[in-house]
């Protein structure tokens, strides 16, 4: 049963590519608050911030884009990695990557239900953009986890 | 579900990836289905039964709790 919504496999090595980079200038970002002076830019927006300045939709800000193109690259990275066939694609790998996806999004709820009751105040904020990337990342995690153990147990048997 | 895959496989002189090969999935799926851990689809138990020439109920058997 071959799922349409897949991507092909050579796609893969591609996410992996962007997704590696952008996860450890990602872990920079948060670590040491990185910030690259020459994306300074004005950009597009439709939504203006409703806390500081003039309320105006469909203007132009300026802004720093180093978390802007680091998320994008990353969230691009995560879709390609997650959401191309395996080499051998089929049915039961199907399933893996369904079960996967279920399993990501309980884990990732469960910890957010954790984060609620525990983290308050702008100290949640964190919380929240760490969360805009984590259902991905554990998908991804568990997914290529479980194809590991079972290529294991299969070079195992004879 | 139950199988009787590896019996049928040596019985035809068949390795696992022989087998996945003649049916196009992953040599992983058929160790799965191997282990019981993995009820194939309608569609591959009926391809893999017809590798063995037999009809599917003497290759795949249900179990008392299914």
């Amino acid at each position: 049963m071959p799922h349409k919504l897949l991507l092909p496999n050579k796609y893969k090595r591609i996410g992996w590519i962007i997704f590696i980079p952008s996860f450890i200038l990602g872990l920079c970002i948060i670590i040491f608050g990185f910030e690259s002076s020459w994306l300074n830019a004005k950009v597009f927006s439709i939504f203006p911030s409703q806390i500081f300045g003039d309320k105006k939709f469909f203007s132009t800000i300026p802004v720093n884009l180093t978390n802007t193109i680091v998320g994008t690259m990353f969230i691009i990275g995560c879709l390609l990695v997650g959401f191309t066939k395996e080499k051998n694609e089929d049915e039961y790998i199907a399933g893996i990557r369904l079960s996967s996806l279920l399993w990501a999004v309980f884990v990732n709820y469960l910890l957010l239900l954790l984060a609620f009751i525990l983290i308050y105040d702008t100290a949640f904020l964190n919380v929240m953009i760490y969360n805009m990337f984590t259902v991905l990342l554990i998908f991804i995690l568990r997914f290529n986890y479980i194809l590991y153990k079972n290529a294991k147990s299969v070079s195992n048997e004879k | 579900m139950k199988n009787n895959i590896k019996v049928e496989r040596a019985i035809n002189g068949l390795t696992q990836e022989e087998l996945a090969n003649k049916v196009s999935v992953s040599r992983q799926t058929i160790n799965a289905m191997e282990a019981n851990k993995y009820v194939p689809s309608t569609v591959l138990a009926l391809k893999i039964a017809k590798v063995f020439n037999k009809f599917v109920e003497d290759v795949f058997f249900l179990e008392e709790d299914d």
